[in-house]
This record gives structure tokens, C-alpha cells and sequence, in this order.
């Protein structure tokens, strides 16, 4: 590739994820990083229901208030081809009489997708059999952290702080419900959180504390994924979140913040906001109030995760902290975090663009290093094959 | 030098009443092309069909100009004639624009044909006057000019009424074209048929039904109220054209007159039909509610023998349609009956222990004939959502979703747009937003969980409720006596039609410094902005489109 040409960069966003309008503000929040000369941006926009568009409407945040966005002049169907060859979209598949449908190639992928269908590898399954260089943790990677009981057991493996938790599966929970309550209350006591496994933001949690809204929040919980995890709430600690990027040898870690909720922001609002600084200051303590020694800790237990769930790209490691007892518990890593964690990292020199610009590097750096595995073994196993019959041959596995 | 200025005041002229047919052309398409409510809505206020400051400026130009004119070849007058005409045709500002003119490609064709057609008579009716005015009478030039283009901006309605007539032969070809599209996507998706009809409750009841079935199968659902042949036809066309996956296809049907549900069922033939509630609501255009009946009963009637029709047994008139036995499967709901009476008047599924709080509804739903039951929460507000979900259940059920998952699934559901949807402003105020109900029981629901606000002031925003014919002002006046029990303040939107619930308010102990009478919407929404403060609650219930 000639190095004067610019690099086009597909940014997906949207997807058949209750995160979607998440993704579309992430996706815009990208597309609007990159510098005009160097960069192509190609929108990708997917659909609740699951069909994809392209075209230069998509990528104006203002057009999505329009309902009828997708029948604007120069949006079309396209599809991202698991054609290695086409090494990018059908641009408008099933072109109607008089028109043709074309392949739009793209140097990089960049999936700005929250939550099911988009961080849960199945589209990073899709950039593998297209070929193509792709933003983010990989097809196992983003598997792993995508679902909150596997996680935790992985990171318990190695060494990383984590809750106690106890999983129930659907099939389960339907069929008898009072043995699950009984199983759950003989491990734990109140309150207790209740998790769908694999939801990244807050949709589906409940909180109990009493065995009828465990019940119902279960129930809850259970339309939103096939395995419901428990655990026992930290009622006294403070969340502290810290974001990691990196590939193969290289990771650094941001400065550490603590969010807040709007209940906490009313509480803190009297210590911290009347030096006149805005609202929007107040969404979170950056860095976060927390000895130096703890924040060394965090940073270093960030990385030594990312690197056990075979991260690369970019996450926001999530913990329970309690500072007072210099305890930590990490609860989830996101690997596509809301805004990509942008925030975190302008603390520590890092602009947006600088941002962006470094994790399209790390897609590319981390294709070159899948281009050392060998995919194609000549073998004569077929002429073999047809020259003894299949009946005969058991095949080489 | 007289020839351009007679010119340019027909142009402005002109040029006036093509603008008049475009601020125009919004009402008529709120009127939904039909010119017959189009030009009743005109005609039924003198200020609608008479602009009186174009008249004002009519007149007052042609006077001023005949008294200035001294000699026959004077400018004065011409000149004079084209300041009035500006004044005339100047647009007026608008006064509140909830709905702006949607420019559709039926509205283009509509505005291009009423232009041409003004433009034509305009120019013909202006030659021929020019043959008895002779042109160097500057005076009467203008004044035949003046009195034709006010003419002409008068008769605006005509214009629009006429160039519609006159692209009906477009249209209906392109309709044609349109349902064959529509048709041929659905023969190649093979969907089972959901047809959901009646007077209220057809868009929740879609919406929840997609959503409960989505438990097990791929369902489609028309978008918002699409419940037209042509809205229906509209989703097909552009949502399931390249789908192969939907095996549900669920659908409103609206009946604004006899036949329209014959026609998109002819369309979409349904395999199952839900009647949800026969009542008041546009019976302006049907004058009784057998009629109503009549024309809703045609979804069953299009249901073949071994179809299913699930109905509303609380409702007096869906129970009729029970009672003629059509098709073989008929299942029927009630949340008002108990059991010993659903089971002798063979019900099948009932709603008890019904209970509402700010968290959402919760009921006991029980299948009479299997025994089955199952306990429901959901965070839906308003009793009548029970009767919808009993009509999902009892068509979900029937197709083979166990009842656990049912529930499970309306654990989750979420209100329609502006469907008794509560959110939270930046400022702590509670908004019930309840702007699509303008139907009795959506009333009496949404005025309930307003009542459950307990905590700070409850305002109650309402224009009332129109198009029920003769029992409009009944129900406006129950309205009324519920509002003055459920809310602490009342702001009701527009003097005239709200009277009926201004004399029951005023009937009945409520503080009377609390109710407030405006004529916009805005106003409204200014008042509770001043006013409110966290912890408060406003309902807006029911809005109307600005034809009113």
C-alpha cells in the first residue's frame, strides 16, 4: 500500500444490541477523530433489525433524528463480504434492474459496537474470514470478556481479585425456580446483584434485597441473556475505572477514575461543584480519590488482566474499590467502553485524533502479526483421496 | 411601462396564491386528501376561508387608488394596487405548527397540479377581463387585476380540491403499482397474518404482541399507526423487501369507512384478528356505533374457517361479534369477569388481583380451559394495558408460546410512543406523556396513574377529546369530573371545544384558581416550566392536530 494514500477506515456503529443508540453516538464520536488528510471514513451503520447501510448521510450525528435517514439520497445496502478478495463491502447487494452493485475496499475496520453482536466476537469472527484488519480485542478475546461469569473464572485463574459469584441458567430457572432461590440463598445473603452474563451497560441488573425482587429480577435479567449471574453487592465501596491499550509487549494504563450517579452527584455536589466548575465535571472524580499505592495497584492489575483475556486494542477495566481497607475486585472489562474512553486518556496527553490514530496502528500491527501464522499447507491429500475413494480413507484427523 | 406594472401585479398576485396553496396544502394533508373534510374544516370558520387582511388590503388599495388618480394614464394607481397586493399576500405567521407539511411525492404532484391549474385560470380569466378593460385605463386595469388575483387567493381551497381531482388518474395508477409491489413482496415472505382492529388500543397492542412473540418466532410489526392500505403497503414495501426471515407479519387496520378493512385485508388476508375496543373515537365519520361495529367485524369476516379471532369480551360490542360464531376458533378475553362467570359464558382468558403502583401493573392471568395461570408484572401503566396484554397472551399462547415465557417477556416491554410514558426532565418534574390518547378509557387509565403521584403537585394538560360525535361532550364532561379528582392543577388547551370540561370542573369542589384556560400548547408548557419544581408531575393527555 502506497503510503500517500489514504487509509480508509470503516467506523460500524449502531448493531442488533439493546446498546444501539449507545453505538451510534460512539461511532460519530470516531468518525469526527480522525484528521481529513490521511483518513477515508466509510459509515457503516447497522440496524436494530439487523440490516446494514453505507453512505455520507450516516455520518452526520444530526441525521439519525430523522426517522426516514435510511431513505436519504446516497444511502444503500451494503454487506461486508466474507470474501477474503473483496477485502470489503458489497456496496448495494441486491441492486435493483439498471443499477450494479460495487465492493468498497477498506483498509481498517474500526467497530464502534457495544454489546451483543458487536463486542461479543461475532463480527470480529466475520473481520477474520474477510481478512481484514480490525480495531480491538479478537474473535476469543472479545468471546471472553463479552460474557461476566467466564471472565471472572479466567481472571480467578490468574491470581486477579474478583467477587464470589454464583450463574443459574435460563432453562434452569424456568423449569424450578424454587431450588435456584434455595441454591442462591444458601450461598450468599442480601443484597445481591443479578447480572444477565454478557450485557455491558446496566440494562437487565437488578439489585434484591428480599427474595421476591430476586425472584423478579431474575426474571427480568433472564430476558436479556440465557445465563443469569449472581453476586453478593459491595455495599460499602466506590467504583474506580481505568482503561488500557495495547498489543503483544506494549501496554499502558490511563489515569483512574471514579463515576458518579445521579444520587452521588447530588451528594457531591456541595463538596465539589461550588468552585464553579460545570456539570459536566460532575459525571466523575478524575483522577479518582484514592492513595497513590492503590492507584499503582489498579494500573498494574488493569494490565495484567488485559493481557490474561488476551486483550488488544483498547478496554475500560471496571473495580470495586474499598479504599479504607485497600481491598479491589474487578467486575467487568468492556472492550468497546462508551466513547472509548476518551475522557481518561486526556489526562494523559492523548487527544482523540491521537487516539484513534493509534488503535487503527494497532489493528494494522496486529495483522501483520497474524500474517506470521501459516493458513495455507499444500497437501496432496486430495489426489489421494480421489484416487482411493473417500469410502476407504479416514482422512488425516 | 403600465403593460410591466399590470405584469408584475399579477405576478404577485399569482405568486400569492401559489403560497397560499402551499401554507394551505398542510391542512389538507392533515385532512388526509380528502377534499370533503378538507373544505368542511374550511368552511366552518369565517376566518379560514376569508383572509381579512388580504380583503382589508383589497379594498383599501383600490380606494386609495381611485381617489388619487387624476388623469386615465397615472402610475398612481398601479403602484398604490401593488403595495396593497404585497400587503395582501404577505403569508400570515402561524400561529402554532405541531405537524409541518411532509413532503411527500404525493404532496409534490398535488402542489405542482393545484399551481399549474391556478396559474391557467389566472392567466385566461385575465385575458379575457383585459378585452373589457382596456389597458390604457390604468385604473381599471388594476382594479380587474386586484379583484381577479384576490379571487383567485380566496378560492384556494378549490385549487387544491380541483388539482387533486385532477392528478387522480396519476395516483391511482401509481397506488395500483404501489399495492402490486407490496403484494408480490409478501408472496415471496409467506408470513402468517396478525390483523389487530379497533377504536383504540391498536398500536400498544402491536407493539406488545411483536415483542412477546419475538420470544419465539421472527416478527414484523407496521411502524407507529400505520394502519392505511397505503401506510401498509408503504412498510412492506420498504422494510420486508429484501427480508427472508419474518415469519409474523402483525398489522393495525383502520377503519375510517366502510370497506377499508375489506381492502387491506385483500392485501394482507389475516390468519389471526384481534378486536381491541369499539368505542367513540371517530364517530364523527361512522354516526353510530353499530356502524363502527360493522366496519371493524369486517377483519373477522376476511379471517378464513379455520382462523382465529381473539376479542374483547369486556366490550359490549366486540362480544356481539363473538356471539355470530365466526370463525371456528374463537378466543375471547376479559379482566372484568371472575372466574365462575368467564367459565359460563366461555371466556377463555381472565386478568384478576389486577393492581396498579408508579412501578407498573401487576395481574394474575389465568386459560380457563387448560387451568393454566401465571403471575404478571410489568412496568406498563394503565388498567386498560391489561385488556391489550390478555389479547397478546391469549394469541401468543395459541401459537405455541408457553405461558412462563410470556410472562417473562412482558416483564420487559416497554411503552409506545407517547403511551402513558413517564420520563424525568433535567429539573426533577414527572412527564406522563400521554399525547396519542384521546380515547375514553385511555382517560380514565392515564388520569388514574396520575392520581398515584402522591408526592407535589399533579397538572393535568388536556384540549379534551374530539371527533366522538354526539358523545363528545359527555365524555369531555366525565373527563372533566376525573380531572378535578386526580390532578391539584388543570390547564386545558384551547376555550371553546374545552367548555364541556371547564362546566364539570366548575361543578365540583376543585380549587378554581388551579384551573387555567389557554389557547396553545406552548403556553401550556411555558406555565408548568415557571411554575413546576422537582417532584411535581405533569400529564399531557391527548393533542390535537392543528386542524383544531
Amino acid at each position: 500500500m502506497s503510503s500517500r494514500r489514504r487509509r480508509v477506515v470503516a467506523v460500524i456503529f449502531g448493531g442488533r444490541s439493546v446498546e444501539h443508540d449507545v453505538s451510534i453516538v460512539t461511532g460519530h464520536q470516531i468518525m469526527d477523530a480522525f484528521p481529513a488528510d490521511g483518513y477515508e471514513i466509510v459509515p457503516v451503520y447497522i440496524s436494530r433489525d439487523g440490516r446494514w447501510f453505507t453512505g455520507d448521510a450516516l455520518a452526520r450525528l444530526d441525521n439519525f433524528k430523522d426517522e426516514n435517514i435510511l431513505q436519504r439520497a446516497g444511502v444503500k445496502a451494503c454487506l461486508l463480504s466474507p470474501d477474503a478478495r473483496h477485502h470489503g463491502l458489497i456496496v448495494d447487494p441486491l441492486a435493483p434492474r439498471f443499477s450494479k452493485s460495487d465492493v468498497r475496499r477498506i483498509d481498517v475496520a474500526f467497530p464502534a459496537l457495544h454489546g451483543s453482536h458487536g463486542e461479543d466476537g461475532s463480527i470480529q469472527g466475520l473481520f477474520e474470514l474477510a481478512d481484514i484488519p480490525y480495531v480491538g480485542y479478537a474473535t476469543l478475546g472479545s468471546a471472553l470478556t463479552n460474557d461476566k461469569i467466564m471472565t471472572k473464572t479466567i481472571l480467578r485463574q490468574a491470581g486477579i481479585p474478583v467477587l464470589d459469584d454464583h450463574w443459574v441458567a435460563r432453562e434452569d430457572w424456568l423449569a424450578e425456580p424454587d431450588s435456584v432461590i434455595a441454591e442462591i440463598l444458601r450461598r450468599f445473603s442480601f443484597p445481591l446483584f443479578i447480572k444477565p452474563a454478557t450485557l455491558g451497560s446496566s440494562i437487565g441488573i437488578g439489585r434484591a434485597d428480599s427474595e421476591a425482587l430476586l425472584r423478579a429480577s431474575i426474571d427480568v435479567a433472564a430476558n436479556f441473556d440465557r445465563r443469569i449471574m449472581i453476586e453478593p453487592a459491595v455495599t460499602d465501596g466506590i467504583e474506580v475505572n481505568c482503561s488500557v491499550i495495547g498489543l503483544g509487549q506494549h501496554f499502558e494504563a490511563s489515569t483512574l477514575e471514579q463515576p458518579l450517579s445521579w444520587d452521588d452527584f447530588l451528594s457531591y455536589e456541595d463538596k465539589y461543584l461550588r468552585g464553579g466548575e460545570g456539570m459536566k465535571s460532575a459525571e466523575r472524580l478524575l483522577p479518582a480519590p484514592i492513595s497513590d499505592e492503590l492507584t499503582e495497584r489498579i494500573k498494574e492489575t488493569s494490565i495484567a488482566a488485559f493481557k490474561a483475556v488476551d486483550g488488544r486494542g483498547i478496554a475500560r477495566i471496571d473495580y470495586l474499590v474499598r479504599p479504607d481497607r485497600n481491598e479491589l475486585y474487578l467486575n467487568e472489562i468492556n472492550t468497546m467502553p462508551g466513547s472509548l474512553a476518551f475522557y481518561l486518556w486526556r489526562e494523559d496527553g492523548y487527544t482523540t485524533t491521537d487516539l484513534a490514530q493509534k488503535l487503527v496502528q494497532l489493528a494494522l500491527d496486529a495483522h501483520v502479526e497474524k500474517r506470521r501464522t501459516l493458513y495455507d499447507y499444500q497437501t496432496n491429500l486430495v489426489d489421494l483421496a480421489s484416487q482411493r475413494g473417500i469410502k476407504g480413507s479416514k482422512g488425516s484427523k | 411601462m403600465a403593460e410591466l406594472l399590470l405584469a408584475l401585479l399579477a405576478g404577485i398576485w399569482l405568486l400569492g396564491v401559489w403560497m397560499r396553496i402551499y401554507q394551505q396544502a398542510r391542512f389538507y394533508q392533515i385532512e388526509e386528501y380528502m377534499s370533503g373534510r378538507y373544505l368542511r374544516w374550511v368552511l366552518a370558520r369565517r376566518g379560514r376561508l376569508l383572509p381579512a387582511r388580504s380583503i382589508a388590503a383589497w379594498i383599501l388599495g383600490l380606494a386609495i387608488g381611485g381617489l388619487l388618480a387624476q388623469a386615465p394614464a397615472s402610475a398612481v394607481p398601479q403602484i398604490i394596487a401593488l403595495i396593497a397586493a404585497v400587503v395582501a399576500v404577505y403569508p400570515a405567521r402561524e400561529l402554532e405548527m405541531k405537524k409541518k407539511i411532509a413532503m411527500t411525492a404525493r404532496m409534490k404532484r398535488l402542489l405542482v397540479s393545484a399551481g399549474a391549474l391556478s396559474a391557467i385560470v389566472f392567466a385566461a380569466l385575465h385575458n379575457a377581463v383585459s378585452a373589457f378593460a382596456p389597458m390604457d385605463m390604468n385604473l381599471l386595469s388594476s382594479v380587474a387585476t386586484s379583484s381577479l388575483g384576490l379571487a383567485l387567493f380566496i378560492l384556494t381551497p378549490v385549487w387544491l380540491a380541483t388539482g387533486n381531482l385532477l392528478a387522480q388518474p396519476l395516483e391511482s395508477l401509481l397506488r395500483r403499482r404501489y399495492l402490486r409491489r407490496a403484494a408480490v413482496t409478501l408472496e415471496k415472505l409467506q408470513p402468517k397474518v396478525i390483523g389487530i382492529t379497533g377504536s383504540y388500543g391498536k398500536t400498544t397492542t402491536k407493539n406488545f404482541l411483536r415483542d412477546i412473540l419475538s420470544a419465539r418466532f421472527r416478527a414484523y410489526a407496521t411502524p407507529k399507526s400505520y394502519n392505511t392500505l397505503m401506510g401498509i403497503s408503504l412498510a412492506i414495501n420498504r422494510d420486508l423487501a429484501d427480508d427472508y426471515r419474518s415469519e409474523y407479519f402483525i398489522s393495525e387496520m383502520g377503519a375510517y369507512v366502510e370497506g377499508e378493512i375489506d381492502r387491506i385485508c385483500q392485501l394482507t388476508p389475516p390468519d389471526i384478528a384481534i378486536v381491541t375496543e369499539i368505542g367513540p373515537q371517530h364517530l364523527e365519520r361512522f354516526g353510530t356505533l353499530d356502524k363502527v361495529k360493522e366496519a371493524k367485524y369486517e377483519i373477522v369476516r376476511n379471517l378464513p374457517p379455520d382462523g382465529v379471532a381473539v376479542l374483547n369480551w369486556d366490550n359490549p360490542y366486540v362480544r356481539e361479534m363473538a356471539a355470530a360464531g365466526y370463525p371456528n376458533t374463537i378466543l375471547t378475553v376479559s379482566r372484568e369477569l371472575n372466574v365462575e362467570a368467564a367459565r359460563a359464558q366461555g371466556v377463555a382468558w381472565i386478568a384478576s388481583d389486577i393492581r396498579e403502583t408508579l412501578a407498573g401493573l401487576t395481574f394474575r392471568v389465568a386459560h380457563l380451559a387448560s387451568g393454566e395461570e401465571a403471575q404478571i408484572g410489568t412496568r406498563i401503566l394503565g388498567e386498560h394495558n391489561v385488556t391489550n396484554l390478555l389479547l397478546c397472551i391469549a394469541v401468543a399462547h395459541c401459537e405455541g408460546v408457553p405461558l412462563r415465557d410470556i410472562a417473562l417477556r412482558i416483564g420487559s416491554l416497554q411503552p409506545a410512543e407517547s403511551r402513558l410514558a413517564q420520563e424525568k426532565t433535567a429539573a426533577g418534574i414527572t412527564i406522563i406523556n400521554d399525547a396519542y390518547s384521546a380515547n375514553p378509557k385511555g382517560v380514565v387509565s392515564a388520569l388514574k396513574v396520575l392520581g398515584l403521584h402522591e408526592h407535589g403537585a399533579r397538572l393535568l394538560v388536556t384540549p379534551g377529546m374530539i371527533e366522538l360525535g354526539n358523545l363528545q361532550d359527555e365524555e369531555n364532561h366525565k373527563l372533566g369530573l376525573l380531572a378535578a379528582q386526580h390532578a391539584t392543577d388543570i390547564i386545558l388547551i384551547g376555550k371553546e371545544q374545552t367548555q364541556p370540561i371547564a362546566r364539570a370542573i366548575r361543578s365540583t369542589s376543585f380549587d378554581l384558581s388551579r384551573l387555567r384556560v389557554v389557547e396553545t400548547l406552548t403556553e401550556s408548557i411555558d406555565w408548568y416550566q415557571q411554575n413546576l419544581k422537582a417532584g411535581d408531575t405533569v400529564l399531557f393527555l391527548n393533542d390535537l392536530p392543528d386542524t383544531y
